[in-house]
């Protein structure tokens, strides 16, 4: 990043990266975390594995290694947010389950089970 | 059932990228040092004390308060410290911010420094948090290129930089004036306070020092205001705790709640309930400083002073739950083990008094407890509690305390009958096969590491008490629930 010279040049640069994210706001987001604990889990096979499969699919996405949710009781946790919808987290997510997240709940939008409710 | 949370300290974790300052700036990363840039020094200080926001590390010493002592003490140098020497047993919530969100604490930092007057930060950091370490490195050469660190940041003439220490993960670290001790290459040992950091502290220096959760808080304080914090929490304590649940609970992990919510609503609406069906018996909260809370206290609204006034502390935000499995002289035991390996050995008091408290509760869990040593751990802390040098010894004896005055029929038993109600402590309990039970098939026996069942095949057999030593693996294997500790 470039060196920001004054606090309306801060500004003016938070604007311009709130724009793009509200742009990405048009994509598949996915945010896996990535802290000690979730390592220790598995999270970097499952991370891995979105970060091959995903560009063989036809949409737009963007993949985000993230700190953790505080959700230690089930690591390693995958957030999904659709287009324009809430984020969905899933929990205790291995190769198998990451697979399913990407056919069954992106791809066909069914309902999958690993759902971590209301956090 | 997580609704009950509200994420401050916590707001990015989980949902931005740590390596990547635009993520962060996203979420309006480094607005809250660019409004403080343009204001005064002190509507900076002003605006922490109208917070309300007090000490996370454990102390709850208000942050506004410290930082207008600090700017108040003339000095050309002063130093901002961040303590991230997280040391209580069972608590990761540093670790989680710096993993998850390191700006945050960065851009707080800024915060103090140009708050007090300094140019100069440190994290204190302990060693065994490499990934930490990794992503506040990364994050400090992204602030530093993008000009929010280092000289005359956003023009505005401010300089300020930080540098990292690390700890070798030493309890007492966590301490202020032992942690400037080991950060000027000294032995990590406290000194006595007065001075305090504020007037005399790194290299001499007046020195801001604040934990990793505190200056977490700091910038969705400038952002969104004091007034929206002060109106999170209770009277004496604003905002949000972050709580490491951890233990015999379903869900365990991090949750923030807003102060002044229940026990009760945190380990059962947003911990799931105890684990197995089991009954709850107490939480240990504020680490081995800290005390345990019982059924009574489940529906006290948890603050500061309210977990000082039920014996305990908020300590760092570990909360430990345990349930009737758990055997409360056993715990007090574990804590004090604790403290006599973490202790300094500066002070007497703490070094040798400490170590009495561990070989008295040793001696009663393992069934050579008598009545006058109930009398003699309760005098011996409070000794200890008077007249050590620092927190560590001030509050070591709090969980020995604290389970005397809530579980003094536990304590009792132990000495006077030697029995072990949670049936944990080993001396105390006998594995006994029940011969209309048993149905002969040897699992026990093959199991039994010393050879300590005898029984022919479809016989009932019998554990030989002087043998057996108590290990579990015969009561673990036997099908038939044949086996019963007494």
């Amino acid at each position: 990043m470039k060196a920001i010279k004054s606090i309306d040049d801060l500004k003016t640069l938070t604007d311009e990266i709130k724009v793009k994210s509200i742009g990405d706001k048009k994509k598949v987001q996915i945010c896996i975390a990535m802290a000690t604990c979730s390592i220790a889990s598995g999270s970097g096979k499952v991370l891995e594995f979105f970060k091959e499969e995903m560009p063989k699919q036809p949409f737009e996405f963007m993949i985000r290694s993230t700190g953790c949710l505080g959700l230690c009781h089930s690591e390693p946790t995958v957030e999904v947010t659709l287009p324009d919808s809430d984020p969905v987290v899933f929990g205790s997510v291995d190769v198998k389950m990451a697979r399913s997240i990407i056919d069954d709940f992106i791809k066909s939008g069914k309902t999958i089970d690993g759902v971590i409710e209301g956090n | 059932m997580k609704s009950k949370q509200i994420k401050i300290a916590l707001r990015n974790c989980g949902h931005i990228d740590p390596e990547d300052i635009a993520d962060y700036m996203s979420k309006d990363g480094y607005a809250a040092l660019g409004k403080c840039l343009i204001g005064s020094r002190e509507g900076v200080v002003e605006t922490m004390k109208k917070s309300g926001l007090r000490g996370r590390g454990g102390g709850g010493f208000p942050t506004g308060k410290k930082w207008e002592l600090a700017a108040a003490v003339p000095g050309e140098k002063k130093y901002v410290i961040c303590n991230a020497d997280e040391g209580d047993p069972g608590a990761f919530m540093d670790r989680s911010v710096l993993e998850g969100d390191p700006h945050s604490v960065l851009e707080a930092m800024a915060i103090c420094g140009y708050a007090i007057g300094a140019d100069e930060g440190y994290i204190y950091i302990r060693a065994e948090y490499p990934l930490a370490i990794k992503r506040l490195k990364i994050a400090m050469a992204q602030a530093r290129e993008a000009g929010l660190l280092g000289k005359n940041i956003l023009g505005t003439g401010f300089n300020f930089d930080i540098g990292l220490k690390y700890g070798a993960g030493a309890f007492v670290c966590g301490e202020e004036t032992a942690l400037i001790k080991s950060m000027e290459g000294n032995r990590g040992e406290p000194v006595m306070k007065p001075p305090y950091p504020a007037q005399k502290g790194y290299m001499g220096k007046p020195t801001n020092v604040n934990n990793v959760e505190t200056f977490a808080n700091i910038p969705a304080i400038i952002n969104n205001g004091a007034d929206w914090f002060a109106s999170i929490g209770t009277e004496g304590s604003k905002g949000t705790k972050v709580f490491a649940l951890a233990g015999k609970v379903k869900n365990v992990g991090l949750v923030e709640v807003p102060m002044g919510t229940t026990l009760r609503e945190l380990i059962y609406e947003i911990g799931g309930g105890i684990l197995n069906g089991k009954k709850f018996k107490a939480a240990q909260t504020g680490g081995p400083s800290g005390g345990c809370l019982t059924e009574k206290h489940l529906d006290t609204p948890i603050d500061y002073e309210s977990l000082k006034q039920a014996g305990s502390m908020m300590g760092s935000g570990g909360l430990i739950v345990m349930d009737e499995d758990d055997c409360m002289v056993a715990v007090a035991q574990f804590y004090l083990d604790f403290t006599v390996e973490e202790s300094c050995g500066k002070c007497v008091p703490c070094r040798e008094g400490n170590k009495v408290l561990y070989q008295l509760l040793n001696k009663i869990t393992h069934g050579k407890g008598e009545l006058e040593d109930l009398k003699k751990l309760k005098d011996f802390s409070e000794v200890i509690k008077s007249a050590s040098l620092c927190g560590l010894g001030q509050t070591s004896p709090n969980p020995v305390l604290s389970t005397l005055d809530n579980f003094y029929d536990e304590y009792y038993e132990h000495v006077t009958e030697k029995k072990c109600r949670s049936k944990h402590c080993r001396a105390l309990i006998k594995y006994i096969i029940i011969p209309e039970k048993c149905v002969g098939c040897g699992a026990c026996k093959r199991a039994c590491p010393a050879e300590a069942i005898s029984g022919e095949v479809k016989k009932t057999h019998l554990i030989d008490q002087e043998k057996c030593i108590k290990c579990g693996a015969c009561y673990q294997k036997c099908k038939f629930n044949s086996i019963i500790i007494e």
